[in-house]
């Protein structure tokens, strides 16, 4: 097992920067997860660390050793890639214990190798058939017992869960934490899902456009987003962004909404903010409904509706306002109906102009 | 019973004639080989004969002639698969300025006639044979000279003609390749590569198995194409030790006042058989080439 520190990474293709000076480090034993929109340079930002493509400028370390120049397998690192590559002429079992044939480790222990492998996995009543025969679960696990054979340091993940289907990836994410646990490799996981990259993870680096829009712990980026956008990337359905700014007041100071609605900022030592244009981020399941009659910030139109049974979505409108509202249980409303919301301060995240947290 | 339109019989009966005038050849060929008394008319043998085969292998130089067909179409495939499957996977890994201007150059050789070439390529053969012949002349004794170059002769010399049919059926091989390298994703190369394959071994190990059907079909049209070409062993051998197969099929035709039909016949039998064996042997590469890539 080994940390990995990224220190200051730029990679350029042609005259395009694609990796733009990013800096973070994983610990012994993480699961760090890369996550960000397609294009964003998770994928290639990967690859350096694999080795299979090269670094423009700064330096990748492991345990405190620069590899910039080492070459693939020399690393210690073991890579799954996202259509899984397995050899399409080899059977699992060759598949799996490639990496040991090229060593050239006995047979014997080849043979015993990949059958503790499959154990662990669940593969081995598969271990004769060729890929083709294997539905996309089992293709997965293959690929993984194809990296973690070599028992390295490092296992990568590019984008495993993207080609199955919606079921199958929930049972998969729970099989990666449980070999993690088993396990305990270092893990760099790329993916543009951000559930998955909330429920697996130790620490998330939310890549945007070749930079770190902000490297933390799950509930950390969830709870604090440094921007609007990892307040919008993070969460699902995603955070509310109301335009507005900060209103001169003597006692406390308030957002006022661009569609004229005022709440009070608590707490909050906002004085040299005054008059400052700023972005009110908030979280659906921050917002209520109330009874008519009773204190309200706002109130709205109901626009859509969306029933999952446990909790209900409404989009409610109020001007050009749009905002998601996440309910409990089911509600008897229906789109035209005209709903009170009350806002939680706690759940208030306030950006400026630049869309950087205040 | 399904009752046919007078325009459906129409269409089946017009197609039972395109049929029996196809077959009808193959068959004439056939029936006048083992036929003692064949003539330009198709008819039924009344007796059955090996005389015209043997008479190939022992009266001619049948023999010969078919070993030298398959020595040097056999060559010439190999060097096509080799050079080409090289060829096509840097083609289709490359993403260089010149790769398309490239490509379409290269089958302009498969669309100009092969004719029209003749002149200018024997020209630059006739003179890489001079050389050749000035190298072969300074290594081996002079009573080897000929022989040798009979070998690496670039005129009249199976180098020659081999290198020559290569150059004429490299172009489609080099396509064919290619495309099936572009269907092949780089990512077994980069998994076999963090597997710790050396480049050896991630070419004959991942590469070649993964190519195979692209290599087959390539090889399988090269060594369609290189059996029957006839132009360039007419052009480059003269001698009667070099002939192949259907220079000696053409001679034969030429050669006597009365035409032995069966004889002929026997010898086009002869001529067919490997092709027809090789794309037997090799069609199911050009069916999984032709209906799309690797399937994991």
């Amino acid at each position: 097992m080994a940390s990995i520190s990224i220190e200051n990474v730029r990679k350029n293709f042609g005259a395009v920067e694609v990796i733009k000076g990013v800096s973070f480090e994983v610990a012994d034993g993480q699961f760090a997860v890369l996550v960000g929109p397609s294009g964003c340079g998770k994928s290639t930002l990967l690859r350096m660390i694999a080795g299979l493509e090269s670094v423009t400028e700064g330096d990748i370390k492991l345990d405190g050793k620069r590899i910039n120049d080492v070459p693939p397998d020399q690393r210690g690192i073991a890579m799954v890639f996202q259509s899984y590559a397995l050899y399409p002429h080899m059977t699992v079992a060759e598949n799996i214990g490639f990496s040991l044939e090229l060593k050239r480790v006995p047979k014997a222990r080849i043979r015993a190798q990949v059958g503790q492998v499959a154990e662990l996995l669940q593969l081995s009543e598969l271990l004769d058939r060729r890929p083709s025969a294997l539905s996309g679960g089992q293709r997965q696990r293959v690929a993984i017992g194809r990296a973690i054979i070599k028992q390295p340091r490092v296992i990568l993940f590019d984008e495993p869960l993207s080609n199955l289907d919606a079921s199958l990836r929930v049972q998969m994410r729970a099989e990666l934490q449980r070999l993690h646990q088993e396990l305990r490799p270092t893990i760099v996981y790329v993916t543009h899902d951000q559930i998955e990259a909330m429920t697996m993870a130790d620490t998330i680096v939310v890549l945007n456009c070749g930079n770190v829009a902000q490297w933390a712990h799950p509930i950390e980026l969830y709870r604090r987003p440094g921007s609007t956008f990892v307040a919008t990337f993070i969460g699902s359905p995603r955070m509310n962004l109301i335009r507005g700014m900060i209103a001169r007041q003597e006692v406390m100071p308030s957002f006022t909404a661009a569609e004229g609605w005022t709440v009070p900022l608590a707490g909050r030592n906002l004085t040299a903010a005054d008059g400052q244009p700023v972005w009110l981020g908030i979280r659906p399941e921050d917002i209520r409904l109330v009874d008519a009659g009773s204190a309200a910030d706002l109130s709205c139109k109901v626009a859509i509706v969306e029933r999952l049974g446990a909790e209900t979505y409404l989009s409610v409108v109020n001007g050009a306002e749009t905002l998601l509202v996440r309910v409990q249980g089911d509600v008897a409303l229906r789109p035209g109906d005209t709903v009170q919301l009350a806002l939680d301060p706690a759940g208030f995240h306030l950006f400026d102009q630049t869309e950087t947290r205040f | 019973m399904r009752q046919f339109t007078r325009a459906q019989a129409a269409a089946y009966g017009f197609l039972t004639v395109t049929l029996l005038f196809c077959l009808l050849p193959f068959l004439w060929v056939a029936l006048a080989s083992v036929d003692p008394n064949a003539t330009m008319f198709l008819s039924l043998p009344k007796a059955i004969t090996a005389d015209h085969f043997v008479k190939i292998f022992t009266a001619n130089n049948g023999g010969r002639w078919f070993f030298n067909s398959l020595v040097t179409v056999g060559a010439t495939t190999a060097v096509v698969v080799i050079v080409g499957g090289m060829g096509g996977y840097a083609l289709s890994r490359t993403n260089a300025w010149w790769k398309r201007p490239f490509l379409y150059a290269i089958i302009l050789v498969r669309v100009l006639p092969p004719t029209a070439l003749i002149v200018p390529l024997y020209k630059v053969m006739l003179s890489a044979n001079g050389l050749m012949g000035a190298l072969v002349r300074s290594v081996v004794p002079p009573d080897s000279t000929r022989a040798a170059m009979r070998i690496f002769g670039f005129v009249d010399g199976y180098l020659g003609l081999i290198l020559v049919l290569s150059a004429m059926q490299l172009p489609l091989a080099l396509w064919i390749i290619k495309t099936y390298f572009d269907l092949t994703p780089k990512d077994y190369e980069e998994a076999a590569l963090m597997d710790g394959a050396n480049g050896w071994q991630r070419l004959h190990r991942i590469l070649v198995p993964l190519a195979l059907p692209g290599l087959g079909a390539a090889g399988l049209l090269t060594f369609i194409g290189a059996w029957g070409d006839f132009l360039m062993p007419l052009t480059f051998t003269s001698s009667a030790e070099l002939q192949l197969l259907p220079i000696g099929l053409f001679r034969a035709f030429q050669r006597a006042n009365t035409i032995d039909y069966g004889y002929l016949s026997a010898l086009a039998l002869l001529y067919m058989l490997p092709a027809v064996a090789a794309f037997g042997l090799a069609r199911r590469f050009l069916v999984r080439t032709f209906t799309g890539g690797i399937k994991g």
